[in-house]
C-alpha cells in the first residue's frame, strides 16, 4: 500500500495555562512507494512516535492528510485502517498466552476457529516462535516478546506495518539479529513498513529510506546513502554516521576553505569566495595520510582497531573535544609523531552556513 | 454494610496483591542487580560491640509484637479455645456453672432448630447469609466494575469523581441506612397509601400496590421450615450493594488508572470492541483488585450483622426471619444460651474456613500470570 503524508501538522495544547503548545509534528510531507522499508530517524522526542500514531489513528492531526493508495484515511478510525502495530514495548497482554495475544485480532474480526488457528501458526512461524505458543509473555525473553508483537501485528494481515522502536529494549547482539530479521519479515510479506528508530546506524543498515526528523520537522528525505553522502544540513551530517562526523569552524577566501589559516580545500563556487564564516564537516573516512598534507592535526592518541586505525587528536577549530580520522590499517604513520597531516578527500567534506547550519553546495 | 471498614484496615497492611508492582509497572524491564547484593554484612571483621549490637536489633522484633501477642492470646485465642470447649459441654448453666456432659448435643439442635427457646433457626440464618452474601457481594463489585469503567473513559472529570464516589463512604452508615430505610418504609398501616416511601411511590406510577418492603406485613414465600422473605432480601441487597459501591469503585478505578494505556491502543489497533476490552483486557488486568474484592466482601457478608438489624429491628425482621449466622450467635448469647452460641459460631467458623479455601484456590488460579 502506497502511503502519502501530505502537510501533517500535530500540535498538542499545553497542559498548563499560558504554558506553551508543542508542535511534535509540523507540515511534513512524505511519499512512501508500496513495498518499502522505511524509516523515520531523528533523537528523542522529535515526534516519531507521534507520527506513527497518526498513521494508526491512536492520535488524530491537528491538520493535513494521510492517504493509504487514494483514500483518505485522516479521519478513519484505527480498527479500520488494517494496520499492524508493534509498540516500543511490545504491550502484550501479560494475562494472555502467545497463541492468545496473536489471536486477539483475529477473534475480534470474528474469524473462525480453524481458519484464526491456521493464521496464527502461520504469523508465529513467520517469526519462528511457534514453540512458544502457550507460554505468557513473561515467560518469554525481550526477543521473543519483540516477535510475538509481529506476529500480533502480521496476524491480520495488515496493509501498513508499524514499528515503535522495536529494538530499543533488546541487547546489542539481539537487536543486531532482529533487525535483520525485520527486514527478512518485510520482504516476505512485502507489507509497506514504517519504522521508528532513534538510532542511525539501526535505520541506515535495514531501511529503503530514510527520513530524519528533528524538533517535529523533517530535514531530509531519501536513501540513507544518499543521505550519507549528501547531507542537507547541519544536523543531519552531525546525526549519520559512527563515529559522528568531526565539523570546524572555517571560513571561505578565494574559493579555498580554511581551517585555522590552512586551506585545505576548494570551496564551492556557490558559496561566494568572499570571506564567509562557514562549518566544515569532514566524515572521519575523508582524511588521507600524507606527510605533505594541507591539514595539520595534534595527534592525541591512536587507537588500532586491526581493519584499521584510529587517529584522535586535537584541532583548535574543532566544534568538539576530538577529532577522528580513520586511515587503514596498513598505512604507516610515523611513530610518535606529534602532529600529522593530511589531505582531505573532498567529497567527504561538507560546508555549512555559520548561521542558518544549512548545506553550501 | 459488610463490614468494610475493617477492610481498608487490611488494605493497609499486606493483601498481596498490593506488594506486586503495579500492573503499569509490568512494562519496565526489571534489571537484576549487578553483583552481590551488598547487603550482607561481612561477619567475620564485626567488632564485638557491634555483633552485640546486631544480635539485639534482630531479637528486638520480639520486644516490639509481645503486648500485641499477649493482647491476643486475652481477647482471641482464649475465647476462640473457650468456644470449642463450651460447644460440646451439654446443657450448660450459666448461674451455677454446671453442665451435663459433653457431646455433640449442642450441634445437633442448633442444626434442627431444636432448641426450644423461641430463638433465631441456625439453618434459616445459614441460608439467609449465604444468599445475600453471594449475590450481594458479586452484585456490587461487577456494578462497582462497570461504574469505574464509565469513569474511567471521562478524561476531563477523572480526579473529581474518583472524590465524590469516595464520599459517600466517608458518611456514616447509621446515618446512610436510616436515609435509605425510608425510602422503602411505609408508615401507619400498609392500606394507608398516603404516607409511603419513595420506592412504594415510583412502583404506584406503574399501577403497582405499595409492599411492605421491611415491615411486619412484609411479603415472603414458605418453603418447609424455610422462609424466604423476598422482599426484604430485595431491600437488604440493595443496601449492600449500594452501601459497599464506594470502596468498590475507588479500589478498582485507582486501580484501571495504573493500567498502562499502551495496552488500550493495542487493543484499538487490535479492533477490541468495548466489551472485548473491558473482559479480555480491562477486567483480567486488575484481577487482583477484583479478586480482593470478592474475598473481603464475602468474608464481610458472612459476618453480616449490624445492616439487617440497622434495616429490621433487633428481632431481625418477623421471629428472625432476616437472622444472620452472626445475629445467631448474638441471639443466643442474649438468651443465656451460650452452649448454642458457642456451637454456632463453630459451625461458622468452619463454613468460613471452606470459602477461605475455596477462595485461595480460585484466586490463585485466575491471578497467576
Ligand atoms: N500526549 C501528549 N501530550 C503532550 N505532548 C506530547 C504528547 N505526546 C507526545 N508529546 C510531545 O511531543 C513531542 C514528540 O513526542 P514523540 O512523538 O513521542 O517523540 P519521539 O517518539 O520521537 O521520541 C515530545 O516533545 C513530547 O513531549
Ligand atoms: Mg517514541
Amino acid at each position: 500500500m502506497r502511503i502519502s503524508i501530505q502537510h501533517l501538522t500535530k500540535i498538542f495544547p499545553s497542559r498548563t495555562k499560558g504554558g506553551e503548545a508543542v508542535h511534535a509534528v509540523e507540515d511534513m510531507n512524505i511519499e512512501i512507494p508500496s513495498g518499502q522499508l522505511v524509516g523515520l530517524l531523528g533523537p528523542s522526542g522529535c515526534g516519531k512516535s507521534t507520527t506513527l500514531f497518526m498513521l494508526s489513528g491512536l492520535e488524530s492531526p491537528t491538520s493535513g492528510k494521510i492517504l493509504f493508495d487514494d483514500q483518505d484515511v485522516t479521519t478513519l478510525a484505527a480498527e479500520k485502517r488494517g494496520i499492524g502495530l508493534v509498540f516500543q514495548n511490545y504491550a502484550l497482554y501479560p494475562h494472555m498466552t502467545v497463541e492468545q495475544n496473536i489471536r486477539f485480532p483475529l477473534d475480534n474480526m470474528r474469524i473462525k476457529k480453524e481458519e484464526g488457528n491456521a493464521r496464527a501458526l502461520d504469523a508465529a512461524r513467520l517469526v519462528q516462535i511457534e514453540d512458544l505458543m502457550s507460554r505468557k509473555p513473561n515467560e518469554l525473553s525481550g526477543g521473543q516478546q519483540q516477535r510475538v508483537a509481529i506476529a500480533r501485528a502480521l496476524v491480520k494481515m495488515p496493509n501498513v506495518l508499524l514499528l515503535d522502536e522495536p529494538l530499543s529494549n533488546l541487547d546489542a547482539r539481539l537487536r543486531l539479529q532482529t533487525r535483520e530479521e525485520i527486514k527478512r519479515i518485510q520482504r516476505t510479506t512485502g507489507i509497506t513498513t514504517v519504522f521508528v528508530t532513534h538510532d542511525q546506524e539501526e535505520a541506515m543498515s535495514i531501511c529503503d529510506t530514510m527520513v530524519v526528523m528533528k524538533l517535529g520537522v523533517v530535514q531530509q528525505i531519501g536513501a540513507p546513502q544518499d543521505i550519507y553522502d549528501d547531507p542537507n544540513n547541519l544536523f543531519v551530517a552531525n546525526f549519520l554516521g559512527t563515529p559522528p562526523i568531526n565539523i570546524f569552524k572555517g571560513y571561505t577566501e578565494g574559493g579555498k576553505v580554511y581551517i585555522g589559516g590552512e586551506a585545505v580545500a576548494e570551496a564551492p563556487a556557490s558559496c561566494g569566495y568572499e570571506n564567509r564564516e562557514v562549518y566544515v564537516g569532514i566524515r572521519p573516512e575523508g582524511f588521507i595520510y600524507d606527510a605533505e598534507g594541507a591539514f595539520t592535526l595534534r595527534v592525541d592518541h591512536i587507537e588500532v582497531m586491526g581493519r584499521d586505525k584510529s587517529v584522535v587528536s586535537v584541532h583548535e577549530c574543532s566544534t568538539k573535544p576530538t577529532v577522528r580520522s580513520i586511515i587503514d590499517s596498513d598505512v604507516m604513520l610515523p611513530p610518535d609523531a606529534e602532529t600529522l597531516r593530511f589531505n582531505i578527500k573532498p567529497y567527504k567534506l561538507f560546508l555549512f552556513d555559520a548561521e542558518t547550519e544549512e548545506r553550501l553546495r | 454494610m459488610m463490614e468494610e471498614k475493617e477492610t481498608v484496615a487490611t488494605l493497609a497492611e499486606t493483601p498481596k496483591e498490593r506488594n506486586k508492582p503495579g500492573l503499569g509497572a509490568r512494562f519496565k524491564r526489571e534489571k537484576a542487580p549487578a553483583g552481590g547484593d551488598g547487603l550482607t554484612p561481612e561477619g567475620p571483621t564485626l567488632s564485638r560491640g557491634e555483633r552485640f549490637r546486631r544480635g539485639l536489633r534482630s531479637q528486638s522484633g520480639w520486644l516490639f509484637v509481645t503486648p500485641a501477642l499477649i493482647l491476643m492470646a486475652v481477647f482471641t485465642f482464649y475465647p476462640i479455645i473457650a468456644a470449642f470447649v463450651g460447644s460440646f459441654q451439654q446443657q450448660y448453666n450459666g448461674m451455677t456453672g454446671t453442665f451435663n456432659g459433653w457431646g455433640f448435643d449442642n450441634f445437633i439442635r442448633v442444626l434442627k432448630g431444636d432448641t426450644g427457646t423461641g430463638g433465631a433457626n441456625f439453618v434459616q440464618c445459614l441460608v439467609n447469609t449465604l444468599l445475600l452474601t453471594f449475590v450481594s457481594v458479586p452484585l456490587s463489585t461487577l456494578l462497582a466494575l462497570l461504574i469505574s469503567v464509565a469513569l474511567n473513559s471521562i478524561k476531563r472529570v477523572q480526579k473529581l469523581y474518583q472524590t465524590v464516589f469516595f464520599l459517600p463512604y466517608l458518611t456514616n452508615a447509621l446515618a446512610m441506612g436510616a436515609v435509605f430505610a425510608t425510602f422503602f418504609k411505609i408508615i401507619g398501616t400498609p392500606n394507608n397509601t398516603d404516607t409511603v416511601g419513595i420506592v412504594n411511590i415510583v412502583l404506584g406510577w406503574f399501577g403497582i400496590k405499595p409492599i411492605d418492603w421491611v415491615g411486619l406485613q412484609s411479603p415472603h414465600w414458605q418453603l418447609g421450615k424455610l422462609n424466604i422473605p423476598w422482599a426484604k432480601y430485595i431491600v437488604t441487597i440493595i443496601y449492600e450493594v449500594w452501601s459497599g459501591l464506594p470502596f468498590k469503585i475507588l479500589i478498582l478505578f485507582s486501580a484501571m488508572q495504573s493500567i498502562n494505556k499502551q495496552y488500550y491502543d493495542a487493543a484499538k489497533v487490535d479492533g477490541a470492541s468495548r466489551w472485548t476490552v473491558l473482559w479480555h483486557i480491562t477486567a483480567p488486568m486488575i484481577m487482583p483488585q477484583i479478586s480482593y474484592l470478592l474475598v473481603t466482601g464475602i468474608m464481610g457478608g458472612m459476618k453480616q450483622y449490624s445492616a439487617i438489624v440497622g434495616l429490621f429491628g433487633e428481632t431481625m425482621g418477623m421471629n428472625y426471619d432476616m437472622g444472620t449466622m452472626v445475629g445467631y450467635l448474638y441471639n443466643y448469647i442474649g438468651l443465656g444460651q451460650t452452649g448454642y452460641a458457642y456451637a454456632g459460631s463453630l459451625i461458622l467458623f468452619v463454613i468460613i474456613m471452606i470459602i477461605t479455601w475455596i477462595n485461595n484456590l480460585i484466586t490463585k488460579k485466575r491471578t497467576t500470570y
